[in-house]
């Protein structure tokens, strides 16, 4: 055959590969405003950074599927984004479903295994329906395509991950959605272990797939996703913004970035949030946006454990994670939601590099049934030691209230590199409403003797006694916030390392 | 439409700000928990007319417990 005629077959398998699943199912996605698995990669990549690999894939196990499956539904491939290389693997439900066999198998472990060993972020766009049939079926078929990589699902961390779930992802693309730094998912989608229609068939439930594992079971109960979007468009756009807070792997310190202007100034507000009274809740976001870098606040989580707040943000162009308790929400009492949703925070921080402020105000941790029910004492403890595990440096910023264990979990004492305090700071084992009850236990006090008691117990819950005793390192004014924590940063960035931390938590599991 | 709120804890009904029949917009305050030695606000999720109050002042609460309908 002449070269003429092998350039020939060569840009027709290529033709064949870039017609996807054919312009009737195209044209319906195009109706229904979805993008498409070659779009999405176009969208979210730097223009014309995108190099394919992969392209003339098809199926290589059913014979008469060759020539119905371009890409093999999966396609992937290396592509620089806001100027960094990243690693792409994007399903085209457009194509069996993309469902998974032997050819994009190989391709999702080649470009996965590459951005490990490389160090760049691996990003999914997730549609798909599972394992492909008939391929896997049998003993055979299992034998052949499943178990035979064992790095297939598991997590180290080596270098970030982000997923977009946007449409049906079961199988492969719902593990990788839990495998993820950060899942972002797109209404209308849905990821669940098996899909509605199965679950029908195999023990007969008849759920609606929205309830199943649509956004707002996610958003709000199981807490898998980090973030919900109104389209394909903007997941995408999350998922740019998520990585630029992260460094391109493990073995580096997150990007700076510009401060912009009016940071300072906005900061010297905070003490305006805080309400005078001790009794009355306020939203820690407050506070938390006024006094990091201008609109740098990047929540994570916003619906789900919401007696914290987790999320990236920058103070003077560096990278921070923020762990704060919101008052807005059960006093700021922790619950297991929240112990889940900070744990897992602190192994994405610990993981990459990125120092941690906590700002505190919490009564404690939740008491009573429902906490105990689901594993509340267990919860706590993760949290504990994925904190005290954590080398990344860690600051802590009393601000109203500290009791009990969650005095400990908050970073008190040295479970922070530096504790700071306001003036309004109040520390204790328990409330004094409740500590009187306690010591005077077991006899019958006049009201006289519990108020005495009462305010006895209050002033000496005053900041000034951790202060006197070192057990806080500053007392400072709400307003100089801001600036403190940027000064402590430049002399907590770990020198020795080049800003490079030990990493202990990153093979930790991925949900809580 | 109706719009149902759910007590987030447990602990009592401190005060009640709005009665049945007040007009409430989303985010209006309608009644304020005590937990935690804490007042907890209780929001108007959309806005609309108050129809049931299902809890007094003084009362104590669950956490998942119906406060209270807006129509």
């Amino acid at each position: 055959m002449s070269l003429e005629k092998k350039m020939a077959e060569l840009k027709e398998r290529e033709e064949r590969a870039y017609s996807m699943g054919g312009e009737e199912k195209l044209q319906r996605r195009r109706e229904a405003s979805i993008l498409n698995a070659r779009e999405r990669i176009d969208y979210f990549v730097d223009p014309g950074s995108f190099m394919e690999s992969g392209l003339l894939g098809v199926s290589s196990v059913v014979e008469a599927d060759r020539e119905r499956t371009p890409g093999d539904g999966k396609l992937v491939g290396f592509a620089r984004v806001d100027g960094r290389p990243a690693g792409i693997a994007s399903n085209d439900f457009t194509v069996k479903g993309a469902s998974s066999s032997l050819t994009n198998m190989k391709k999702i472990s080649h470009v996965k295994r590459v951005a490990t060993e490389r160090g760049f972020p691996l990003v999914f766009f997730g549609e798909s329906s599972g394992a492909r049939m008939p391929d896997n079926m049998g003993s055979r078929g299992m034998g052949a395509l499943l178990g035979n990589d064992p790095t297939q699902y598991v997590r180290h961390r080596e270098s970030p991950w982000a997923t977009a779930i946007l449409g049906q992802c079961y199988g492969s693309s719902a593990w990788y959605a839990c495998l993820s730094d950060f899942t972002v998912m797109r209404k209308g989608s849905v990821l669940a272990v098996a899909s509605a229609s199965l679950a029908s068939v195999a023990i007969g439930q008849k759920v609606d797939p929205e309830d199943l594992g649509g956004w707002k079971l996610h958003d709000e109960v199981t807490g898998l996703i980090d973030r919900v979007a109104e389209t394909d468009e903007e997941a995408l756009d999350l998922i740019r913004k998520f990585l630029s807070y992260l460094p391109s792997h493990k073995n580096e310190p997150p990007p700076r970035a510009l401060v912009p202007e009016g940071s300072d100034e906005a900061a010297a507000q905070v003490q305006d949030i805080l309400p005078e009274s001790r009794r009355r809740v306020y939203d820690v976001r407050k506070i938390i946006r006024s006094m990091v870098d201008q609109d740098s606040f990047f929540e994570l989580k916003p619906r789900f454990g919401r007696t914290v707040v987790t999320g990236l943000a920058r103070l003077d162009g560096g990278t921070v994670g923020i762990v704060a308790n919101n008052p807005m929400y059960k006093a700021g009492a922790m619950d297991v939601a929240g112990c889940e949703k900070i744990t897992r925070f602190l192994v994405l921080c610990d993981s990459f590099n990125i120092p941690i402020v906590m700002m505190v105000d919490t009564p404690g941790f939740v008491i009573g049934i429902e906490g105990e029910r689901m594993k509340a004492p267990g919860k706590i403890m993760n949290f504990m030691t994925a904190l005290q595990m954590c080398t990344v440096p860690k600051l802590s910023v009393i601000m109203r209230k500290s009791y009990g264990q969650a005095y400990l979990n908050m970073g008190g004492g040295r479970n922070s590199d530096e504790v700071v305090a306001w003036p309004t700071a109040e520390v204790s084992f328990m409330d004094p409403a409740y500590s009187v009850q306690v010591v005077t236990w077991g006899r019958n006090p006049s009201e006289e003797e519990q108020q005495q008691l009462r305010k006895q117990m209050e002033r000496d819950n005053s900041v000034w006694g951790l202060a006197e005793m070192y057990s806080v390192q500053s007392v400072i004014r709400p307003a100089d916030t801001r600036r403190h924590l940027i000064k402590t940063l430049e002399f907590h960035t770990m020198h020795l390392s080049g800003g490079i931390g030990k990493h202990q938590l990153s093979a930790w599991p991925t949900t809580f | 439409m109706t719009q149902q709120l759910i007590s987030e804890i447990t602990g009592t009904l401190w005060k009640i700000e709005r009665h049945v029949g007040d007009c409430v917009e989303e985010g209006d305050v309608v009644m304020i928990l005590e937990s935690m030695k804490m007042e907890i606000p209780v929001e108007a999720t959309m806005a609309g007319t108050i129809k049931e109050l299902l809890v007094a002042e003084g009362e104590s609460v669950e956490e998942g417990d119906l406060l209270c309908v807006i129509e």
